[in-house]
């Protein structure tokens, strides 16, 4: 209960110092500007004791998983050409779509009376499990028995960036907190030299929904989601000036150290002292992440396990990079990876030649990481998590008489698999009708995913929450409709 | 807990006696009544207490009871609401002066299947929750109205005992509680400190030299007022007061959504704000013209201009949209957007539901909203309908056009050799397009929209009727106000109106002290927090409105207040009492904003465009932050000349990609309205002011400044620049390390050529005639460090 509030009041400084129940508010000044904390800025830089808002917490419950990696698939892949098998479909290919399946519905490009439109991927069973994989992900049917496969998820928003926000922030309107925001809000972060929360982003484009998608919304920003990029500055701003050597800036940074203590000592504001700690953190920021964003470290090997290439935006690079994080305690890596929105208006969003290419980026370094974070012992504590933010139509759209192949936008049911993180190893999870079409067991909402996520994470999606506007703000929305599947779960 | 009661967080304010004495209740029940004179004896050691309603007893119902015993009918369980008494006695869930007997208390306090709140809340009320609800009831179970639902009065002064300190009548308030609680107003703030903290909170910009020696010098007994009257009356002080605004208004250079397309032709209405601040434009009338200036007779241009504060709402052409499906949320937002700026009201929760805590319905939610259901706009990707705003050059031009051509149709017959001429002309007519500014227009009587409760929010699950109105439980409509937007207007702005006044007040106060009287600035309902000082401000609400809504008059009470003169030192024993500083017995330091830091490190360069108003500008930023902005413009045109160095204000605002060093100081996306930023301190915060090149920039430009006007001497330059950046008179302890700094670095410079250029040079330019590259690499780290102080980043 008192969890929110304790969170809350964590947040700003001046708080802080309050509320923490370390009695610092009690605590004379000259203690508080004790030795430890005067003692910084020479070099050695520690930073001041329990000021970091992002620094670990403990979760409500035993926690499965220390870490999630998120694929994000964005633009909503096809997952009846790499999952969801449907023979039936398959059958009737091309025929027009019975009007039962068009009868009150809405769709975002479709026109008139659709044809089906059967997979023309070929799929075998796979693993142990015998779980069912397209031709188009050979390396996924590999770690099939490593994953959970979810076949009935489910989702209320069909165009990408309402749909993004909703499966990421809970809501499909903009200001809220997304899914990274509030696990680091939660649970803080275990190493203190990196961010909590690390947004990587290849396929050339932001997602649809923008940055909105890793904001903080009515958090405090300390737990936004920040963006490492691959080329240029790993982190914006973290090179010093041209012109500027380590230690000259290590000078200054003692040199401002100084001032700083100086002027705490005339005010006694507990912010100035947060303030030394906090340009110290930086100082060592730029030390670790240029080191942890270094994929070129990585033997051959592994990067010709990832299909990495150091240098290059990639999905893949982001894979191995996103195992780099997590092993230094990175507490939510969120990876987007854009150009799924296989509509076949046109060669470069169509069934036969994009789609292919964007498996081909996708399937090798998703699976090298599973079995790359299995051979390190990682996998057990990170849940790793792939998927668009919604389904696609059994049938094709043929937008405008395109004669490419593709599928509109569906909002009733798509596929998604999770690894790690105490999640079942070789299990298939729901299961739609014979096209496809609808969920006709075990559904899984958006809402489900995020209350099942946090529960992997130790934490009560119903009891997680933040006062805003006069009411306490969850991820997974206001009212309690949420399921933890727990079926998931081993 | 030596911690002073603060009185927003109601159950902790509780000290132990007060438990104890709580505890101590049913036990006297127990034995009946105490005789009189028992009862004097304990009251004489033991004053009784009298449970406050709103302070103690609602917030434990609210957060326990409510969400199935409240205002929502349709999660209503049982029937039963505990949101008022009548129903709850009538069912002997209360039985006013008798605990025991009400099943509330027996419920509460039930073994487990039995007990509220149902386990499944996960909730369960403490033993001192239970209590206080004992002793409330024995106390006859009064309920009493939410405080900031009833107008404000002006309250009398309270009697203080050390009136010398008092200044006007809002120390008096502030001076009561400090007494109250045993403390003491710090001393007055030096001249220094004093003049730094006025400026920037009436202008958002630090003193000149210049204007800290003339304060410094000036000994006449209205120093001060004379400085304030001078911020209130400069042209910076409409831009320091519209970027609060600008939050508010989510005012944008972009639509929003998906591909985020630019909205290069809304700046005008930003304009129009800064005018409005600086012409001192009454709130009420402010007001008005925002939200329905297109509905007042004859409006001029400039009336039309401010109606686009409900244009800043986002549009969505991503593919596959229906049109129908934004325009209806962007119609949410403004009903949603008008409740929470001008009431601090959080309508948006009774879409979908009736509000659970605050008295407004589903149903009475959409007869708001229908209010602003009649607008011609629709979610287009053209913004219609639009106000062509031409520039003085074009209107001048287009007026010459249309004589020449009119002279020329006139003899065109006569002379056909001036066709071409005259074709020529008419096409240079066409291709004049002045900008386009989306403003409110009504739909003509015979297309108005019906509007419907909308089930579950959806657009396309229509329900009942409803025609437009405001919520029952606040003030009506005046009389003789129009059932339209501008009818919401004169409804905010009546004096019966309980909120805007003082939702108005509180958010001055929180813009200056940091914190709002009601720190919870977007909720003034039954769930937000519980003012600090409800006496305060209510005073300063109804003086608001005594003075005619006159917003410079209000600021001009709090700066001149002896609270708001204080110094901000932090002693232990005030740290230990009230480390929040709610009391005000310091004054609060603060880090300044986002747009204030560039600001301010643009002002002590030198750099700083006084340029106001105009197209929004593109500082340098990061190359290829736009290239990932989801299609629509992929390129940022870097501003060149003084474009590169105005306001933050100014700086070009797309709601996917904000401006990444304002992101980082707490800057929202805009992309809805933003009551309150939540400051925050980070070492991606150091990042920007130590690394960004546009700050980078800023420091090479304070090196020079330095070396231009500091003076001869190494220490005079070091003094010159402490002196310029902290607005202070420098110590020795500041001097000296900045100093060794210059010495060392200015050594290795001197060797290192190549990185002495890099650094003095890169990105402002070649050094001026005279100056020396070492010497200004040095210098430029200096001012780097100069700029990142926290003196300089916080104001104090």
């Amino acid at each position: 209960m008192d969890f929110e509030m304790e969170r809350a009041r964590a947040i700003t400084r001046r708080t802080f110092f309050g509320k923490t129940g370390l009695g610092l508010g009690a605590i004379a000044l000259s203690a508080l500007l004790g030795p430890e904390v005067l003692a910084q800025g020479t070099g050695k830089g520690k930073a001041g004791v329990g000021v970091n808002p992002l620094a670990p917490k403990k979760p409500h419950h035993p926690a499965r998983a220390r870490s999630i990696i998120y694929l994000d698939m964005s633009g909503a892949p096809p997952t009846l050409d790499m999952f969801d098998y449907k023979p039936k479909l398959v059958e009737m290919n091309m025929q027009p779509c019975p009007e039962s399946l068009r009868k009150g519905e809405r769709f975002a490009f479709i026109k008139g009376v659709p044809n089906m439109l059967g997979t023309p991927f070929k799929f075998k069973q796979y693993g142990q499990s015998g779980t069912w994989v397209s031709e188009m992900l050979p390396h996924t049917a590999s770690i099939v028995d490593d994953i959970t496969l979810i076949r009935s998820m489910n989702t209320d928003q069909f165009n990408h960036a309402p749909a993004e926000m909703f499966l990421y922030t809970g809501s499909a309107n903009a200001g809220y907190a997304s899914m990274g925001s509030w696990v680091t809000y939660g649970l803080g972060s275990e190493n203190q030299n990196l961010p909590g929360f690390v947004v990587l982003i290849s396929g050339g484009t932001d997602p649809t929904g923008g940055k909105s998608l890793w904001s903080s919304g009515f958090l405090p920003s300390v737990y936004q989601g920040v963006q490492c990029r691959s080329a240029g500055e790993p982190i914006l701003y973290l090179n010093d000036p041209n012109g500027m050597s380590r230690e000259t800036r290590r000078h200054s940074l003692d040199a401002l150290t100084r001032l700083n203590q100086w002027e705490a000592k005339q005010l006694g504001d507990p912010e100035t002292v947060t303030r030394i700690a906090q340009y110290e953190l930086a100082y060592r920021m730029q030390i670790a992440v240029p080191q942890v964003m270094d994929i070129s470290q990585e033997p051959k090997h592994i990067l010709e396990m990832y299909g990495a290439q150091p240098g290059q935006p990639t999905f893949a690079n982001n894979c191995l990079l996103a195992r780099r994080l997590v092993e230094k305690g990175v507490r939510f890596v969120q990876l987007y990876d854009w150009g799924w929105d296989i509509h076949g208006t046109g060669p470069g969003d169509d069934l036969m030649t994009a789609f292919p290419k964007k498996c081909k980026e996708m399937d090798q370094p998703a699976a090298a990481l599973i079995k790359d974070l299995k051979q390190r012992g990682l996998l057990e504590q990170t849940l790793v998590i792939w998927g668009g933010e919604f389904g696609r139509t059994p049938m094709n759209e043929a937008r405008g008489g395109s004669k490419f192949l593709g599928r509109d936008h569906h909002p009733h049911c798509f596929c998604l698999w999770m690894a790690g993180g105490g999640i079942k190893p070789g299990f298939v999870y729901g299961e739609t009708d014979e096209f496809g079409y609808q969920i006709v067991k075990d559904k899984v909402t958006i809402r489900d995913l995020q209350a099942t996520i946090l529960y992997a994470m130790g934490l009560d999606p119903y009891h997680l929450s933040y006062r805003y506007q006069g009411l306490d703000q969850r991820l997974i929305g206001p009212a309690g409709e949420a399921v933890i599947q727990k079926a998931l779960f081993a | 807990m030596g911690h002073i009661p603060i009185t927003d967080h109601p159950v902790q304010k509780y000290g132990r006696w007060r438990a104890v004495l709580l505890m101590l209740a049913p036990l006297i029940l127990a034995y009946g009544l105490p005789a009189a004179g028992a009862g004097k004896v304990l009251k004489a050691k033991h004053p009784v207490v009298r449970v406050d309603f709103a302070r103690e007893v609602r917030p434990i119902l609210a957060n326990n009871c409510f969400a199935c015993h409240g205002r929502d009918e349709k999660k209503r369980q049982a029937g039963l609401r505990l949101d008022v008494r009548a129903g709850a006695v009538a069912r002997r869930v209360l039985v006013p002066g008798k605990p025991e007997a009400s099943l509330l208390i027996q419920r509460v306090t039930a073994g487990s299947a039995f007990r509220m709140p149902p386990a499944v809340t996960g909730k369960k009320l403490t033993p001192t929750e239970i209590t206080i609800l004992r002793q409330w009831i024995q106390q006859g179970a009064v309920y009493k109205p939410h405080w900031a639902f009833i107008a404000p009065h002006r309250p009398s002064l309270p009697k203080v005992k050390q009136a010398k300190w008092v200044q006007n009548p809002i120390d008096a308030f502030i001076l009561a509680r400090l007494e109250k609680e045993g403390l003491t107003p710090a001393p007055p703030a030096d001249r220094y400190t004093l003049l730094r903290r006025v400026s920037l909170d009436l202008i958002g910009l630090p003193p000149t030299p210049q204007e800290v020696d003339a304060f410094i010098q000036d000994t006449s007994p209205n120093a001060y007022e004379k400085v304030v009257d001078r911020l209130l009356a400069s042209p910076h002080y409409g831009e320091k007061w519209a970027r609060m605004w600008m939050d508010l208004a989510r005012y944008a250079d972009s639509a929003g959504y998906g591909s985020d397309p630019l909205r290069p032709n809304l700046w005008p209405y930003r304009d129009w704000v800064i005018n409005a601040f600086n012409r001192n434009l009454p709130y009420d009338r402010f007001t008005i013209e925002q939200i329905a200036g297109d509905l007042l007779p004859n409006p001029t241009q400039e009336q039309l201009i401010a109606t686009a504060f409900h244009r800043n709402t986002m549009t969505n052409t991503e593919g596959g949209t229906d049109p129908e499906e934004f325009r209806v949320a962007a119609v949410k937002d403004r009903a949603i957007t008008t409740a929470q700026v001008w009431m601090g009201i959080t309508m948006g929760c009774a879409q979908c539901h009736s509000h659970k805590y605050d008295p407004i319905s589903q149903k009475e939610f959409y007869r708001f909203f229908a209010y602003f259901n009649q607008t011609e706009d629709a979610n287009r990707a053209d913004e219609q309908p639009t106000l062509s705003l031409p520039t003085e050059e074009q209107t001048k031009r287009i007026a010459a056009l249309k004589s020449e051509i009119a002279a020329l149709e006139a003899n065109v017959a006569a002379m056909p050799g001036r066709k071409a001429e005259l074709e020529a002309k008419q096409k240079e007519l066409a291709s004049i397009q002045p900008l386009a500014v989306p403003i409110m227009r009504e739909l003509p009587p015979d297309k108005r929209r019906k509007t419907f409760v909308l089930t579950l929010a959806n657009f396309l699950q229509p329900g009942e009727e409803v025609q437009p109105g405001t919520p029952a439980a606040f003030n009506p409509l005046p009389p003789g106000a129009p059932q339209n937007r501008l009818g919401v207007a004169l409804w905010l702005v009546s004096r019966q109106n309980p909120l805007t006044a003082r939702v108005a007040v509180n958010r001055f106060w929180a813009q200056i002290f940091g914190t709002g009287i009601v720190e919870t600035e977007e909720d003034f309902g039954q769930q937000g927090a519980l003012p600090t000082h409800q006496e305060l401000l209510d005073w300063l609400a109804v003086e608001f409105m005594d003075s005619k809504w006159d917003m410079k008059a209000l600021l001009k009470k709090i700066v001149m207040s002896a609270t708001y003169r204080q110094s901000a030192r932090v002693t232990p024993l005030l740290l230990a009492k009230d480390p929040r500083d709610r009391l005000l017995a310091r004054f609060p330091r603060r880090r300044l904003d986002a747009e204030m830091v560039r600001d301010q490190a643009l002002a002590l360069s030198g750099l700083l465009s006084q340029k106001i108003g105009g197209p929004s500008v593109f500082p340098p930023q990061p190359e290829g932050l736009w290239q990932a902005a989801f299609n629509g413009e992929r390129t940022w045109p870097t501003s060149t000349g003084e474009d590169r160095y105005r306001r933050g204000l100014y700086t070009f605002w797309r709601r996917t990609v904000p401006y990444p060093s304002m992101a980082t100081f707490d800057a929202p996306s805009r992309e809805v309205c933003t009551v309150r930023r939540i400051p925050t301190n980070t070492p991606l915060q150091a990042l920007v002011t130590l690394n960004d090149p546009a700050y980078v920039e800023m420091a090479q430009a304070l090196g020079r400044r330095i070396a231009r006007e500091g003076g001869a001497s190494l220490t005079e330059r070091v003094r010159f620049a402490l002196r310029l950046v902290t607005a202070h008179p420098p110590q020795p302890e500041q001097i000296q390390p900045l100093v060794s700094l210059y010495e060392q670095e200015l050594a290795y410079y001197r060797t290192h050529a190549e990185d002495a250029k890099k650094l003095a040079t890169d990105p402002l330019g070649p050094l001026p005639q005279g100056m020396d590259m070492a010497e200004q690499a040095a210098w430029t780290v200096v001012a780097n460090v100069l700029l990142n102080l926290d003196g300089v980043l916080t104001k104090g």
